[in-house]
């Protein structure tokens, strides 16, 4: 499999602080990407210097096969990319903005019009004749989306695209990014870790300029763990005993408590964990209300990733 | 260069539909009417307000060249400062509101973005000031009934030289300076610093500073000496100042 877009050692520096510090990132053509880190952690610096927008202090980077210092038009034809905060000139339509861009393109006409009706329908902006100035930051979120695609791209980028929407509209735009996998590279920046584990089959997480881990979805939740186990007992027993006699078992990588008797555990092995834990809660005389065993999630990952490595 | 194309339309649009197609239009217009409006009454409006004050002074017969100087004078001083202000965020402008980053994004090179936008505002300028030309001229006719063609657009044709260099100069100082109003400051001060060295002769004879006393020289249809170095300096510095721009834009983060 070719790689659509690769940094080595890329490096960025304000005033002597890393906003990235020797990023190393791979991502393969037709895989979608999910590039997660907490606010400040640098994607969007990441998502600059990838589009040509910034220049690095030092470090490479190759976007669909061509360095990005010395692509020129070749390559930018064939990127979709979205900002965090995408702005439009106010005083063109949703039509008129995507004929213009479609035309930087060297979009031929007809296609541009297909295109054009189609996207905006797909962003639920079909229709809508009044000037961009007085849409709302969602409805500009979902004509930033629509005119990333416009040229069809090979690699799609796109900075936080969920941020700005409501529920509806995230799940129009997660669905969107889905139906795309496999005709064109997706990366996108993100801090909702829900939207990325829906649609991602790749992650790298990003935290103060440092990439702590970049694998398949599959391979990082078998590396951290893998399972959770929730189990909530009756408030009379002592729960804080408890929770320590679990943590002291060699297969409770993490343990955690609320003040309404329930203690999150995050567990190496399940099987020898869902085995011996009635018996523990028993040996405490509480009683057992719930018992929930499940894969661990992305936030448990990221949690313990971004968690560690502050 | 159809994405060049794409861009110069957009730019078009963008006057076309702003508040660029009222603020420069509506000046102009303004000059071109009252200018041979005020020549032409001057000396009555003064002897009506000054009574017999100025009973020995005597005031020449307003002529179509006295008309013709009222324009080029108007548009040399409040013409070069409006124009100096709207275009103090010719580039800027899209960079502070986000749109630059959407279009440098697609196949649109840089250089190609800070040229269009100084290539379409000179065409623009030149249209303003032809239909602002063809305006004074008209009302000059119908006031003074005698209006040569020769002095006016000889005279209008040097004020553009002089527009032309001081847009040339606010695209670098708009690249230069993130700030719109930082950039007219600049700009409005190398005007005043211009004007001043031009009242030594050497600066008017070789340098954009001497075009607005040759335009007036022109419109009052005197043959007016050596007008080809300031014209040739002026356009030389801006077509420079715009490829200046354009380099260092090049070389900017957005």
């Amino acid at each position: 499999m070719s790689t659509a877009l690769e940094t080595v050692a890329l490096t960025k520096t304000f005033g002597g602080r890393h906003a990235l510090d020797a990023v190393d990132l791979s991502v393969d053509e037709g895989s979608v990407f999910g590039f997660l880190g907490p606010n400040g952690a640098g994607k969007t610096t990441a998502l600059r210097i990838i589009t040509g927008l910034a220049k690095p202090t030092s470090g490479t980077v190759r976007v669909l096969g061509q360095d990005i210092a010395s692509a020129g038009n070749a390559v930018r034809g064939q990127l979709g990319f979205l900002p965090d905060v995408p702005a439009f000139y106010d005083w063109m339509t949703a039509p008129e903005f995507m004929e213009f861009v479609g035309g930087l393109f060297g979009l031929d006409r007809r296609i541009l019009r297909q295109r054009t009706a189609m996207l905006l329908d797909t962003a639920g902006l079909g229709g809508v004749t009044t000037r961009i100035g007085g849409y709302s930051r969602g409805m500009k979120q979902r004509l930033g989306i629509a005119q990333a695609l416009i040229n069809a791209p090979r690699l799609l980028l796109l900075d936080e695209p969920t941020s700005a929407l409501d529920p509806i509209g995230r799940k129009d735009v997660l669905d969107m990014l889905d139906a795309l996998r496999g005709r064109a590279t997706i990366f996108f920046s993100s801090h909702i870790l829900s939207d990325v584990e829906r649609v991602c089959d790749t992650v790298g997480i990003l935290n103060r300029g440092r990439v702590l881990t970049q694998s398949s979805m599959q391979d990082l939740r078998s590396r951290h763990g893998g399972h959770r186990i929730v189990l909530e007992v009756t408030e009379t027993a002592d729960a804080d005993a408890l929770a320590t006699l679990i943590a002291e078992r060699s297969w409770a990588t993490t343990v955690s408590r609320d003040g309404q008797g329930v203690i999150d555990v995050l567990v190496s092995d399940a099987a020898a964990a869902q085995h011996e834990l009635p018996s523990l809660v028993a040996s405490r005389n509480a009683g057992l209300i719930r018992l929930e065993a499940g894969e661990l999630t992305l936030e448990d990952v990221f949690v313990e990733l971004v968690g560690e490595a502050i | 260069m159809r994405s060049a194309l794409v861009f110069a339309r957009k730019e078009t649009f963008e006057i076309l539909r702003t508040w660029r197609v009222f603020v420069l239009p509506a000046i102009l217009l303004l000059f071109a009417v009252t200018g041979p409006l005020i020549a032409k009454y001057t000396p009555e409006l003064l002897s009506a307000v000054a009574g017999d004050q100025f009973s020995s002074l005597r005031l020449p017969t307003p002529t179509a060249g006295d008309a013709y100087g009222q324009w080029i004078k108007n548009l040399g001083q409040i013409g070069i400062f409006a124009l100096i202000i709207i275009y103090g965020g010719i580039v800027s402008g899209e960079r502070r509101s986000g749109t630059a980053v959407l279009v440098l994004t697609k196949p649109v090179s840089r250089v190609a973005f800070v040229v269009v936008k100084a290539v379409v505002n000179t065409l623009y300028l030149t249209l303003l000031l032809a239909a602002g030309t063809l305006v004074t001229w008209g009302v000059t006719a119908l006031v003074f009934g005698d209006a040569p063609g020769g002095p006016l657009w000889s005279s209008a044709l040097v004020w553009l030289v002089l527009a032309v260099f001081y847009l040339g100069l606010m695209t670098l100082f708009s690249v230069l300076v993130p700030s719109a109003a930082g950039a007219a400051g600049l700009g409005l001060g190398l005007f005043v610093v211009i004007s001043v060295a031009a009242v030594w002769r050497p600066v008017a004879d070789w340098s954009p500073g001497g075009l607005l006393g040759r335009a007036s020289t022109l419109a009052a249809g005197t043959a007016s000496d050596q007008v080809l170095w300031p014209v040739l300096v002026s356009l030389a510095v801006a077509a420079a100042a715009v490829a200046a721009a354009a380099a260092l834009f090049r070389r900017q983060e957005l």
